[in-house]
């Protein structure tokens, strides 16, 4: 075992100590894909160009498989910046290959902890980001997810530890993951502050100005408007200046003004339009996206909270024990029914069954197994139009006796009624070749797997049980 | 019974001649003023109506050949509540070029927000917010700086007019090219309210519907009611628009006048207002009217007596009507008073009785007659009969005490400028410069 110091040498980017071997990432190896960390126990990442070191973190950290996103990375050569990623997002800094001893340690109690995470799929999007976001809490020892002033991000708030699975003009959908788990009694908020986010496009960037009400420009000059009491004549400040001097005189009188408060005052303001010529007192205050260019009404832009979130008793178990999605939004798509419904359905259909055994029926579970890398890109709206497609296409090709239901937006239950396995393999065959088109037509070729499997309803068991073995089967 | 008995003894006893001896007021100055002038212009202007008949067609065809863009300017504080009801009855309007222009004359209340609303919706032009209270004037003023018609309306935000009655205001300006100002007919539209709101009614109906049509043909019309008053732009600038008040719609006629313009009183432009309906809302009203009388007739305008190069013979006839019958014969009363109860003592009580059968007798009469001549009643003439002995008693007493108490007031203390119907910061501006 190399347990010194004298013996830590860089060999082809690697330090073995201490029964692990280090990767050491710097401009000269240049890894962008990232693929290439694997199986190495450690990431130490040479931080000298900061945007280097940002790419190649986020990499990581995004990934999918916990064997890349929970890898302990060290920055060396860190230098102070303002990325909360680089900031937050690292397990230690280095300034020379010798604090590998050290770093070694926080890696192994990383690795322990690693091992007591549970595995378990979650059939959401929401779940299967949260649960990834929980699982490197938990190998960390965070408690708390702190939002942090970002520039770079669309809200202008980031989330390290969850925002990194996001771009940054991706930041409102953290807001939704952060709400979800927040129903979910996962986390706990606590009012931090308060975002206004364009009601097209979500992004914080947004200038406030004054603009005319009639024409909606900001093109405005605004005057006081000075009211004199020995005449009663009352307008703008321009209306009493001159141009010899900086003396004030009455236009209607001639007479100097003095002093405000005894011989005139200014009892309000007025704005003139240059762009459309007309008088205003009350500006509207509009927002100009910076992102979409949109000009919104300040009332409609779309108010969002910005907490920070602890978790709670049932979040910080979740990482170690996994945990079960209470809440689903998929249940209301046309032509669908809910999974309650569907297991009512299953059970007057078993009992149909077993009045006449000659009636065949298949249940068939189908799971997109990569549709989340999918929603990511096209978020909440896109994701729902997604599915309510798909139910579309899937109904065009079964009976209108058969139903659907989702169990999540990446998983749904088909029954299939009078029909057999095999038919019903068949059915799932061109159900499969038609989705997978469908969806690669539509969203810039994602290829989208698509795997299912099919059972023939047995009589003697309840329906329950029958849903619970092609689970156990299909995700085993 | 002894008394009646005496009493109409002592009436049938009394020649002609000492009938004249012993109500020598009435005779002299309120019969022949008030009945025989009014009376006689008032008729003649009946008669010459068909040959105004063709000019009056005329510039109503000009008019609307022109179409012209009318400033409606209507200032006030803590009106918000009227507005919409205003605005509304300013859509019924048979002539629609018109810009509407609300002034907030540092509100307290919720008229901010509603005016905004109302113009948001539409229903208001230009909707200009003063955050703090300078007088009507001074939101006239801002409201006329803001106006881009060829004439302005001045209205009151607790008004509402007939459908034709922005229409009939200009008309006039087109076929007297002279006109600087109209002004309109103001009824009572709150006459049943109270009493005191019936008397008023007769009062407007009386003396200031027929007054105004009478002093107009005379060309003395010397107050233009800010409730419902048009004016040329032009003659508006040229006199700086407003100066403070109270009693503002008098001074900007007179400054009008002055510049050598005509007035005119409208009969057919028909404007409803609200009048007080208690006396002491009504006596806080009048004292503040008839200061003004003082303040402006007899001090700030009293150039139009001198003879210099502005001199004009209406408006020096114009003003002596006015401070004779309003002023000089309001003291003549008290000696012809004195004159009753230093030399007709034992008789009074006669007298004072018969004072009042007289005056009443005068204004059923009055009342009868000029109904004929009235343009459009919004109410019934009998529904004011049972008020009618009354009249004497508002007229001869009420209203020349109140008359007389402001008179005294503002001789003496000038007590105008403290009235809170202008900010102090104005008051104490136009007394220390004589305004």
């Amino acid at each position: 075992m190399n347990t010194s110091t004298e013996n830590i040498k860089v060999v082809d980017h690697k330090i073995n100590y201490n029964n692990l071997v280090f990767y050491v990432i710097d401009t000269t190896n240049s890894i962008l894909n990232i693929d290439h960390t694997m199986g190495y126990d450690a990431l130490i990442l040479d931080a000298s160009d900061p945007e280097y070191a940002r790419i190649v973190l986020k990499k990581i950290r995004s990934h999918y498989n916990p064997e890349f996103y929970l890898k302990p990375v060290f920055l060396l050569n860190f230098k102070e910046t303002k990325d909360p990623l680089l900031n937050n997002m690292h397990d230690g800094l280095m300034t020379s290959y010798d604090q590998v001893v050290s770093m070694s340690e926080v890696a192994k109690r990383i690795f322990l902890k690693t091992t007591q995470l549970d595995n378990q799929l979650i059939p959401s999007f929401e779940g299967q980001t949260v649960k990834k976001v929980l699982n490197y809490m938990y190998t960390r020892d965070i408690r708390t997810l702190k939002p942090i002033v970002d520039l770079n991000s669309s809200i202008g708030y980031t989330y390290p530890e969850l925002s990194i699975n996001f771009t940054n003009t991706e930041e409102p959908q953290v807001l939704e993951i952060l709400e979800w788990a927040d129903r979910e009694g996962l986390i706990w908020p606590d009012f931090y502050e308060r975002v206004y986010l364009c009601n097209n496009c979500n992004s914080g960037a947004l200038s406030y100005r004054e603009v005319c009400p009639h024409c909606n420009s900001a093109n405005s000059k605004s005057e006081d408007l000075v009211h004199h009491f020995p005449c009663a004549y009352i307008g703008p400040i321009s209306d009493f200046q001159n141009n010899i001097d900086s003396s004030l005189n009455c236009p209607k009188c001639n007479k100097t003004l003095r002093h405000i408060g005894i011989d005139y005052d200014k009892p309000s303001v007025i704005h003139h339009c240059n762009n459309c010529d007309q008088n205003y007192q009350d500006a509207f205050i509009k927002s100009k996206c910076l992102s979409c260019e949109d000009d919104i009404d300040v009332k409609y832009l779309v108010p969002k909270t910005v907490n920070i979130y602890k978790l709670t008793r049932k979040g910080r178990s979740a990482a170690t024990s996994g945990f079960l999605s209470s809440s689903l939004e998929v249940d209301d798509i046309f032509g669908t029914i809910n999974m309650q419904t569907l297991r009512i359905m299953l059970h007057y259909e078993l009992e149909k069954v077993k009045e006449s055994p000659a009636q065949k029926t298949s249940i068939a579970l189908v799971h997109l197994e990569n549709i989340f890398e999918l929603y990511n890109k096209i978020g909440k709206k896109g994701e729902r139009k997604l599915l309510e497609e798909l139910v579309a296409v899937v109904r065009e090709n079964i009976k209108s006796s058969d139903v659907i239901a989702f169990e999540s937006s990446s998983t749904l239950y088909l029954m299939l009624t009078n029909t057999t396995s095999e038919n019903a393999e068949q059915k799932l065959m061109n159900l499969t070749a038609l989705t997978e088109n469908l969806i690669k037509k539509n969203f810039n070729s994602f290829k989208v797997n698509l795997l299912y499997k099919v059972k023939m309803l047995d009589a003697n068991k309840k329906a329950e049980v029958q849903l619970q073995e092609l689970s156990k089967d299909f995700f085993a | 019974m002894e008394y009646l008995d005496e009493f109409f003894n002592y009436i049938s006893s009394v020649s002609p001649s000492k009938l004249v001896r012993v109500f020598w007021f009435f005779f002299f100055f309120e019969f022949v003023r008030f009945f025989l002038v009014d009376f006689t212009t008032v008729l003649l202007w009946k008669i010459t109506a068909v040959f105004r008949k063709k000019r009056v067609k005329e510039g109503r065809n000009l008019f609307w050949a022109e179409k012209p863009l009318i400033s409606i300017i209507v200032p006030g504080k803590n009106e918000g509540k009227h507005i919409f009801k205003l605005a509304n009855s300013l859509k019924e309007q048979t002539y629609q070029n018109f810009e509407l222009i609300v002034i907030d004359d540092g509100s307290d209340d919720e008229t901010k927000s509603i005016c905004n609303s109302l113009k948001k919706n539409g229903l208001i032009d230009i909707f200009l917010s003063n955050d703090v209270r300078g007088g009507k004037a001074s939101a006239a003023n801002l409201g006329l700086r803001y106006s881009s018609g060829k004439y302005i309306i001045h209205m009151d935000a607790d008004c509402s007019y007939d459908r034709d009655a922005v229409e009939n205001i200009i008309v006039p300006f087109y076929y007297n090219e002279k006109l600087g100002a109209v002004g309109g007919d103001v009824q009572v539209r709150n006459y049943r309210e109270s009493l005191c709101a019936s008397l008023q009614a007769i009062e407007y109906t009386d003396t200031i519907s027929i007054g105004r049509i009478s002093q107009s043909q005379l060309g003395i019309y010397r107050i233009i009611s800010g409730a419902f008053g048009a004016f040329k732009k032009d003659a508006l600038d040229s006199v700086g628009g407003w100066d403070i008040g109270p009693g503002l719609d008098g001074d900007i006629t007179v400054k009008v006048r002055k510049m050598g313009y005509e007035i005119h009183f409208e009969p057919t432009a028909i404007c409803q207002t609200n009048v007080p309906v208690t006396f002491k809302a009504l006596t806080k009203q009048r004292l503040r009217w008839d200061k003004s009388l003082i303040r402006f007739r007899v001090r700030k305008h009293r150039d139009v007596f001198y003879p210099n190069e502005s001199f004009r013979i209406s408006n020096f006839v114009s003003f002596v009507e006015n401070i004779t019958y309003s002023l000089v014969l309001n003291f003549k009363w008290y000696f012809y008073l004195i004159d009753m109860v230093l030399n007709y003592t034992s008789r009074l009580v006669f007298i004072i009785p018969m004072n009042f059968i007289l005056y009443t007798i005068n204004n059923y009469f009055k009342f009868i007659v000029f109904s004929l001549f009235r343009e459009r009643k919004n109410v019934k003439a009998e529904y004011f009969m049972l008020y009618m002995p009354l009249m004497a008693l508002y007229f001869g007493y009420y209203l020349r005490l109140v008359r007389t108490y402001a008179y005294l007031q503002e001789l003496i203390f000038r007590r105008s400028y403290e009235d809170s119907w202008n900010p102090e910061k104005s008051s104490r501006q136009a007394k220390s410069l004589k305004l």
